[in-house]
């Protein structure tokens, strides 16, 4: 490439400005401090400025990162390994993989059917009653979209063992919603059926339903090892973790693995987990050292469906994607009108030429 | 940053639409109160009917949480039907906006990405303004398991047919990582699997210590390292089939076999069998006129700064300091007696052979030497003969250069060899992944040890005995802090402040300009203990400023909540989260009744005091 080494300031500037935001902060990393705070004007100035100190290392590092995006190469994997590699597959905004051939959708559709259903009567979910059926014999781990009804399940799952003459341990990551839930639970049971126990609540300890936070259940379970307490474990028909993504906390989640390895095995484990990438993982771990096989249940669909739009800056509305839904796994597949108003957008912030009115 | 939208331009373009209630989502706490500034800048004024009806609802929230009544902020809710909902606000605050959510009275909540991991809490439309977020100081980009969290607060079950998720840009919107965060597969999550010091303790209170091993490999982190494994047992069986044509041949081992024979023959001019004439005495003295050695001449004593062979000498050679700063080069036979005597001494690569440091130490030292010194004594053998060197073989030595398989070594050398490191290398790291946990586990024990909570036995000593019901971050400075007896006889006000500092891990910045003596001279024992416990837990932050705030919440009974906060810079809700927090710590260390009941009432006189107004209304 000769033309790297004539290179004039404009021209650098203008190639600055045709890359994406995210190839200027890349850039930016290690040379501008609090880059992530600039606009892109700004961000581009004070990449400017700072090329002045060192133009060839900085250019051929533009080059470079204008090279991975154009040809994503495992190169892109070997700099920073350990990530999944999902995440190296760069789809550019602009490429034009497979668009589909049917025109896209109109605002006036896009906008279709907002609005406030009529009540139903509820009626269970395929999967909730596949849970529900399974609950009762085997542990369960649940992974579905966030407000697909998990709660009704631990609720149904609760009661139905209650009803057996077993105990039942609600717990999650929060204080806050522990008690919610408590408030819930002690709506729908009783409040004598319903206990809380956190750090420094403990009211109705010895009912049929304890609610609690993870951190609590793993010391009762400790102290049930070592033979101090004698919480009725043996009563324990069933355990419920709510929010069990929280494994993957890097602070937190070690609790949650202790809490799983040391559930007494004659409890059933309820696993309620919002979306996550490999349930098979979790529940095939289970299964590994739990009595019985343990039973997954997924699904991805919303409840409410969802749908995608893009506000411009002067109020414009559009659909952001082709599609009515989400297309996915075809992040590629923009709504013509969003992707041009975004462009706009990013031209809009350039440091050299006037915003366009 | 602000999104490039005016924040009421934005909810007015949406609710046109009808796409209100809506959260909109905002890097900072900043920015969400000030977009809610921007409203009452613009003199959004609601319709009365709202307005009362907003009235209404909090009045019913406020009958459970008295101590929203005074909020600053209700006016203005009140008022212009938005508000903003982030960690800095107090949680009966956070409550009273989500029940107005839910009842449907406001038009948009502006908050940061927390609430999206937090309670229940849709809306019709969710806006996204930013492709980052502020994760410990620096902006990474959202996991498409983050933007769908975000993205699964749009659309209300039984009151939404649809939900909608809006991205406005911002000036650093990557649009690429929204997009395919909304169409992808969330990610895969990890295990986070840490042996901490109080989960030994327990483990080993239960369980005998051969169990342990069984119990770890139960772990979801050790189920993860298993599948890696499991995938490189798969790759070196790949190469043990790859490995198969060069199996054994003339000789068993050929790999090593040919490669000692190749460097032999590479190196066969090199290799000069040395030959010095030193008698065994001397010989025999060697390896003890190591730098730092004390050595008697015919005049005067030195210090040995290197011992060298230098061509033109038959001898090694010393380089010696003598007294008055004088560094002299002497063969070994001058040194006449070797004292017992030795100091600390690192080599270095140049004149004078170590440090300058070390220099004025040694030159100072020497001058301050007593008159009489031990003699080393040196055991010199008989049979001085150096033994032949076992290694070294002549190249007559090897078969190869007759043997039949001679130019398929040759030939195919560089390939086995390769693969042999490989599956060498493989071996380790399958090893390593089976058996990473119980290390860990192992060197925890080691520590517990050392510092006497377990018996070499690894049964749990006395004091192991109640270090174990210490189960927080930072427990293995606690319970040292409680064996140094730091806290016998102080105030509940110092524990909970000392707590506090231990507890708060954040570091958004604060301000208290007044700390008691006494906290801050405890305060500075912790500091040492927790650098001195720093090779086998991190140190926590420490700050003076939290535990001074703490203290004078428990200290200081009169003081109210609008006091303290006016103490300080920190937001409400972190102010909260702190005493919280606080409290927490407080709880364990009050689990020690039997062994500490004084320090255990202590910390439960500390939580009464601590729990009081807005603390007492959330249990």
């Amino acid at each position: 490439m000769f033309h790297e080494k004539d290179m004039t300031t404009d021209e650098l500037e203008q190639l600055l400005a045709q890359q994406p935001v995210a190839v200027l902060h890349r850039l930016a990393r290690g040379r501008v401090q609090r880059h992530f705070r600039a606009g892109k004007r700004r961000l581009i100035e004070l990449l400017l400025q700072h090329s002045s100190q060192n133009r060839a290392g900085f250019e051929s590092d533009l080059l470079t990162l204008i090279g991975e995006r154009q040809a994503p190469s495992p190169s892109g994997a070997s700099r920073n390994p350990g990530t999944p590699p999902i995440a190296h597959k760069r789809v550019a905004i602009r490429s034009s993989d497979l668009e589909p051939s049917e025109p896209p959708i109109s605002l006036s559709e896009w906008l279709q059917g907002i609005g406030v259903p009529t009540p139903q009567p509820f009626v269970q979910d395929p999967w909730q009653i596949e849970a529900l059926a399974a609950v009762s014999e085997t542990d369960v781990v649940i992974s579905v979209p966030t407000g697909s009804g998990k709660t009704y399940v631990a609720i149904e799952a609760a009661g139905r063992a209650m009803a057996d003459n077993r105990s039942v341990i609600y717990t999650s990551p929060l204080k806050a919603l522990s008690n919610t839930k408590y408030a819930e639970f002690s709506k729908i049971f009783g409040a004598d059926k319903v206990g809380i126990l956190t750090g420094d609540r403990q009211e109705n300890g010895q009912a049929p339903l304890l609610v609690m936070t993870t951190e609590i259940l793993r010391n009762l379970l400790y102290d049930a090892a070592s033979g101090e307490i004698d919480v009725r474990l043996d009563t324990l028909g069933l355990v419920i973790l709510d929010e069990s993504q929280y494994l993957a906390d890097p602070e937190r989640g070690v609790v949650w693995e202790e809490t799983i390895i040391f559930c007494p095995s004659q409890a059933r484990l309820l696993l309620l987990s919002a979306s996550i990438g490999n349930p098979q993982d979790i529940a095939d771990w289970l299964t590994s050292i739990r009595a019985t096989p343990c039973r997954l249940v997924r699904h991805s669909k919303r409840t409410v469906p969802l749908r995608a739009g893009y506000l411009h800056p002067n109020g414009r509305l559009t659909p952001l994607f082709r599609t009515l839904g989400i297309p996915q796994g075809h992040p590629g597949h923009l709504h013509p009108e969003a992707k041009h108003l975004f462009i706009e957008y990013e031209e809009e912030t350039l440091p050299s030429g006037r915003p366009r009115r | 940053m602000p999104p490039s939208i005016h924040p009421v331009d934005l909810i007015s373009a949406l609710r046109q639409k009808h796409l209100t209630p809506a959260i909109v989502f905002l890097t900072s706490r900043r920015a969400c109160d000030e977009a809610m500034e921007a409203f009452d800048h613009a003199n959004c004024v609601l319709p009365t009917t709202r307005q009362e009806a907003i009235a209404k609802a909090l009045e019913q929230v406020m009958a459970r949480h008295p101590s929203i009544a005074e909020h600053p902020l209700i006016s203005i809710v009140q008022r212009i039907g938005v508000a903003a909902h982030h960690a800095g606000h107090l949680p009966t605050w956070k409550i009273a906006i989500e029940e107005l959510m839910r009842q449907g009275h406001l038009d948009a909540v502006f908050a940061t990405t927390t609430l999206a991991a937090g309670v229940d809490f849709p809306a019709r439309t969710v806006v996204i303004t930013q492709s980052s977020i502020r994760k410990s100081r620096d902006f990474t980009d959202l996991t498409a398991g983050e933007v769908q969290q975000i993205a699964g607060r749009a659309g209300r079950r039984g009151k939404d047919h649809v939900g909608f998720a809006v991205i406005t840009p911002s000036p650093y919107i990557d649009l690429s990582v929204l997009t395919k965060g909304l169409t992808g597969q969330p990610e895969a999550i990890d295990s986070q699997f840490t042996i901490s010091y109080p989960m030994v303790l327990n483990l080993l209170k239960a369980h005998p210590h051969e169990h342990i091993q069984g119990i770890l490999a139960k772990s979801f982190a050790q189920f993860q390292l298993n599948q890696r494994a499991d995938v490189l047992e798969q790759k070196l069986d790949a190469l043990h089939i790859k490995m198969e044509p060069f199996g054994p041949r003339v000789c068993t081992d050929w790999i090593t076999q040919w490669h000692t024979f190749d460097h032999a023959r590479r190196h066969r001019h090199t290799r000069h069998p040395t030959y010095r004439a030193e008698p065994p005495e001397i010989s025999a003295r060697l390896p003890f006129l190591t730098p730092g050695r004390v050595v008697g001449f015919s005049r005067g004593r030195g210090i040995v700064l290197r011992q060298y062979r230098s061509k033109g000498q038959r001898n090694s050679m010393l380089t010696v300091l003598r007294p008055e700063n004088a560094v002299t080069e002497c063969p070994v036979t001058s040194v006449k007696e070797l004292y017992d005597h030795i100091y600390d001494c690192p080599e270095t690569s140049a004149y004078p052979w170590c440090s300058t440091d070390t220099f004025d130490r040694l030159s100072h030292q020497l001058d301050e030497l007593p008159l009489r010194l031990p003699l080393l004594p040196i055991l010199v053998s008989s049979n001085s003969e150096p033994l032949p060197d076992a290694i070294v073989q002549s190249l007559e030595d090897f078969s190869c250069p007759t043997c039949p398989s001679r130019s398929a070594c040759q030939k195919d050398f560089l390939t086995a060899s390769r693969l042999r490191q490989e599956q060498q290398r493989h071996t380790k790291s399958i090893q390593a992944l089976r058996t990473s946990l119980w290390h860990r586990f192992q060197e925890r024990v080691e520590v517990l040890q050392k510092f006497g909570y377990l018996t070499l036995t690894t049964q749990l000593t006395a004091e192991g005995e109640w270090a174990r019901l210490i189960r927080i971050d930072h427990s293995l400075l606690i319970t040292e802090l409680i064996r140094a007896e730091a806290f016998t006889g102080a105030d509940p006000s110092l524990l909970a402040g000392i707590l506090a500092s231990l507890a708060h891990d954040d570091d958004r910045p604060g301000a208290f300009p007044r700390i008691s003596p006494g906290l801050s001279s405890l305060l500075g024992q912790v500091r040492k203990l927790a650098e001195s416990l720093s090779p086998y837990e991190d140190p926590p932050l420490l700050r003076a400023d939290v535990a001074a705030l703490v203290e004078r919440w428990v200290a200081d009974q009169t003081i109210t909540w609008i006091g303290l906060c006016r103490l300080t810079t920190m937001a409400e809700g972190d102010i909260y989260r702190l005493l919280a927090r606080s409290l927490e710590y407080l709880s364990q260390v009050q689990t020690l009744k039997g062994t500490h009941p004084g320090l255990a009432e202590s910390a439960s006189q500390a939580i009464t005091a601590i729990r009081r107004g807005v603390l007492e209304e959330l249990p």
